[in-house]
């Protein structure tokens, strides 16, 4: 029997008992690719590909796109269950394809880990290229955005169509290093915009082309903005797709004069919905129907409820992932009301042992030190170095509280006279933080 | 008033390395003892004999060959800072900047050294606790600062760091400072001498 049928036969096998077992994983893959580790090249792929990588928000970007291609007709091979890993990537082909390799779908939709996309290039060949964004994560697995710059450049096809915003200049260097086809989005100036700086330690202060230091119209976040160099001739160039009137209370963006939902109130929801919605604009779909989709699907996944008059909101982070934290921490400084945050996970990484957190120091907790915060809890195994980090914030010591676990400070929480909760916490914590202030448990 | 430098802070800001500075003017704070902050940029002026400490953190590689392409005139001005007892304060892969001042060698690893670390030193009593994210190690077991329980010292050996009067360069990365309140107060004492 030939070496690929074989691979996906046993590929295909190994599904079937994870099926019947009940467990879902990229086993199947893993085996494939051990009877043919050249496994990807011997497929058949539809004629449409698109690979979604960055450091964040690129699952939800590739599932908006995979549910939205789906209600205008398309059939699509999705690894929405499968890992972002080569052998998660192989399962969903594996699962997709016949056994002579062909994956019958219209189009391929595949969310891909950073540091993955190099070796499924050659392969699959994509015809568009998300980057939903770069930013510091896992430093000791990622080292540096420079890194994983480099590992998504190697090997990528030129006829590869490369998808980011515009707001953000270090995502320039694609365009600066590659022939490729560059198409950009970007959320306009709005509402909680801002012209002075009010984050430190960020990634990009200087142009990536020239390198003298950019000067910004205003910020949106972080360093996504309307920027330009006075040196050189790299700006903000107002792309074809723009987002403009970003309610985040609403959350909604409009495009033209139509409202799209972005599907939460943070502003990298937007950015995600709209890599998505450039996307969805390169192929045949009506703006309508794209439109329709993205709001259908897109609905508020925000966690918060309101007990005993109280309004309680989980804001999801990523450990080790400062700009996810600052995110959240930009959505408390935006709110005028009085307010106790509680900061906790329950362990920074999945992945390996390694004890780093040197990442807090680049998440900017002094833009809570100000009169509407109440107190803030310090939570979990590392409440004594979150406390720390708060106390150099300038936070007072009077206002930092350290707890185990969050049912210690539930009753202070109940009895506190600030009416708003915020939890700015890693997914590990989300759902505690719901177990605990929405049950009732008298 | 004590004058705390930090040198090129936009470029040399990959692992939360201003919690360094942070650990050190909030120990001030507390004291009442008064001090300044002063940024310098890559367009700046360096003012050797204006700053009491002079700090360094990580950053990006070709940022780190920039920077000490920058700082090569200077060679003699931060010896002359260095021999006059002042504190030069340089953590992570910032190590490399200064190989040019002929005082320690560096040697550059294709596999880059992840670990966490638990040493002990001369300098203070108790652990240090701190996280090695770097391509560089010192090369060299002259004039160490740690000994190290946990991670990986100069040369891959059991010793890490360099020190010379108040020259200290240690591989470990960002806020070693903020972890470490013994470290840190003897970095504070140094300033309040």
């Amino acid at each position: 029997m030939h070496l690929k049928t074989l691979s996906i036969i046993v590929g295909k096998l190994t599904l079937i008992a994870g099926k019947i077992l009940k467990r879902g994983s990229s086993l199947p893959g893993m085996l494939s690719l051990a009877v043919n580790p050249h496994i990807l090249n011997k497929l058949t792929y539809p004629k449409i590909k698109l690979f979604v990588t960055g450091s964040s928000g690129k699952g939800s970007t590739a599932k908006l796109i995979a549910k939205t291609l789906k209600d205008n007709g398309y059939s699509v091979c999705f690894n929405d269950m499968g890992s972002n890993l080569k052998r998660g990537v192989v399962t969903t082909c594996i699962k997709n394809c016949n056994l002579r390799g062909k994956i019958k779908k219209d189009i391929l939709v595949l969310e891909v880990d950073e540091r993955y996309v190099k070796e499924m290039y050659k392969a699959i060949k994509p015809n568009y290229l998300i980057v939903t964004n770069l930013t510091k994560d896992q430093p000791p697995r990622q080292y540096n955005i420079d890194i994983i710059l480099k590992e998504i450049e190697t090997n990528i096809p030129k006829e590869t169509k490369i998808i980011t915003t515009m707001d953000e200049p270090y995502l320039r260097n694609f365009e600066l290093d590659l022939p490729n086809k560059n198409i950009y989005f970007s959320v306009d100036k709005n509402k909680y915009s801002y012209k002075k700086q009010i984050f430190e330690n960020l990634n990009t202060y200087y142009c990536p082309k020239c390198g003298k230091r950019l000067t910004y119209d205003y910020y949106n976040f972080e360093t996504l903005g309307k920027y330009s160099c006075l040196e050189c001739d790299l700006k903000w160039n107002k792309p074809e797709i723009i987002g403009t009137e970003l309610s985040l209370e609403e959350g909604t963006i409009k495009i033209g004069e139509q409202v799209l939902s972005i599907g939460g109130d943070m502003l990298f929801n937007a950015y995600n919905t709209l890599a998505s919605y450039t996307f969805l604009k390169e192929l045949d779909i009506e703006e309508e129907n794209i439109i329709k989709s993205i709001n259908t699907h897109n609905h508020n996944k925000n966690i918060e409820f309101v007990k005993k008059d109280k309004l309680y909101k989980a804001l999801n982070c990523k450990a080790e992932n400062a700009t996810t934290y600052n995110a959240c921490v930009f959505k408390v400084y935006l709110d005028p009301d009085l307010k106790d945050v509680i900061i906790g996970w329950k362990e920074i990484s999945r992945r390996y042992d390694h004890y780093d957190i040197s990442w807090l120091y680049d998440v900017e907790f002094e833009l809570l030190n100000n009169d509407t915060l109440n107190k803030v809890y310090a939570v979990g195994i590392d409440k004594e170095n979150i406390k720390k980090r708060l106390l150099l914030a300038n936070i007072p010591e009077e206002k930092i509280i350290t707890a185990n676990t969050l049912d210690e400070i539930k009753e202070d929480i109940i009895k506190s006279k600030s009416q708003k909760v915020y939890g700015i916490l890693n997914f590990d914590y989300m759902d505690p933080f719901t177990n605990t202030f929405k049950e009732d448990k008298e | 008033m004590i004058t705390i430098a930090r040198l090129y802070p936009d470029e040399l800001t990959l692992y939360g390395e201003i919690g360094n500075i942070k650990a050190l003017t909030y120990a001030l704070d507390q004291k009442n003892i008064k001090y300044k902050v002063i940024d310098i940029d890559k367009e700046d002026k360096i003012e050797w004999n204006k700053y009491d400490l002079i700090y360094l953190g990580s950053g990006r590689e070709n940022y780190l060959k920039e920077i000490q392409k920058r700082l090569l005139p200077y060679k003699d001005e931060l010896l002359n800072y260095i021999e006059s007892e002042k504190i030069l304060l340089v953590t992570g892969n910032a190590i490399s900047i200064f190989s040019f001042l002929d005082l320690y060698e560096v040697k550059r690893y294709d596999e880059r050294i992840v670990s966490d670390v638990e040493a002990t030193s001369s300098l203070c009593k108790g652990i240090i606790k701190g996280f090695q994210n770097t391509e560089y190690l010192l090369d060299g077991s002259n004039h160490v600062i740690f000994n190290i329980e946990k991670g990986i010292g100069n040369n891959k050996t059991k010793l890490e760091g360099f020190t010379y009067k108040n020259f200290y360069a240690t591989t470990m990365i960002g806020p070693i400072l903020a972890r470490n309140d013994n470290l840190n107060n003897y970095f504070i004492e140094l300033l309040t001498k």
